[in-house]
């Protein structure tokens, strides 16, 4: 019971890893974090065109807190 | 904490850490603040999508659309073409290392239409 349970979490561990490197490799600027709540997020069923605009719409704004961030150092 | 406001909270989180809130506290603007903010962006973003046509659940996945594994092998093409082929190798392999089925395909398609949106890594001198 316990090593299905292992041999399953191992499945998932790998095909993270797999994720994150396509994801490396098309330049989504993702990291592992972003990307496991990414991949639940579709598994809830959220639309992944969607999705892609919530990220590119949050990375808009922390850009721009960062800008100002650097400007006020 | 699996559902969709919790993991769109967690999202926010993740694009606004680094930014050092103390400073900014001084200039108003709180780190509960920034959060909320970001979220109000997050679900416009997430419901000005949900209600165009042609973007519910069934079109996405009928016949007109490619699939989200050959729009990353055309990506793959692209990159030849282009002169990187040791990228589309490994894109290809990789893409043939991911489980049967098609439970890998939304996430895909996130990749898809996220493909080339991140800032390209400094050049070192």
């Amino acid at each position: 019971m316990a090593s299905g349970a292992n041999a399953n979490m191992n499945a998932v561990r790998e095909t993270m890893d797999v994720l994150l490197e396509i994801s490396r490799l098309l330049n989504t600027g993702l990291d592992m974090e972003s990307l496991s709540i990414c991949v639940r997020l579709c598994e809830q069923g959220i639309n992944p065109e969607a999705l892609s605009l919530v990220i590119k719409e949050l990375r808009k704004a922390s850009d721009s807190l960062k800008a100002s961030d650097n400007s006020t150092n | 904490d699996n559902s969709i406001t919790e993991l769109l909270g967690a999202l926010c989180d993740c694009s606004i850490y680094g930014v050092s809130w103390k400073r900014r506290a001084l200039g108003g603007l709180s780190k509960e603040g920034a959060r909320k903010a970001l979220k109000k962006r997050a679900y416009g973003a997430l419901l000005s999508k949900f209600f165009q046509p042609g973007t519910c659940k069934g079109s996405a996945s009928g016949p007109a659309t490619t699939p989200p594994r050959n729009k990353v092998l055309m990506i793959s093409f692209d990159l030849r073409v282009a002169g990187c082929r040791e990228e589309a190798e490994r894109l290809e392999e990789l893409l043939g290392a991911l489980p049967e089925g098609d439970a890998a395909d939304p996430v895909l398609e996130l990749l898809v239409h996220l493909a080339g949106s991140a800032l390209p890594p400094p050049t070192s001198f």
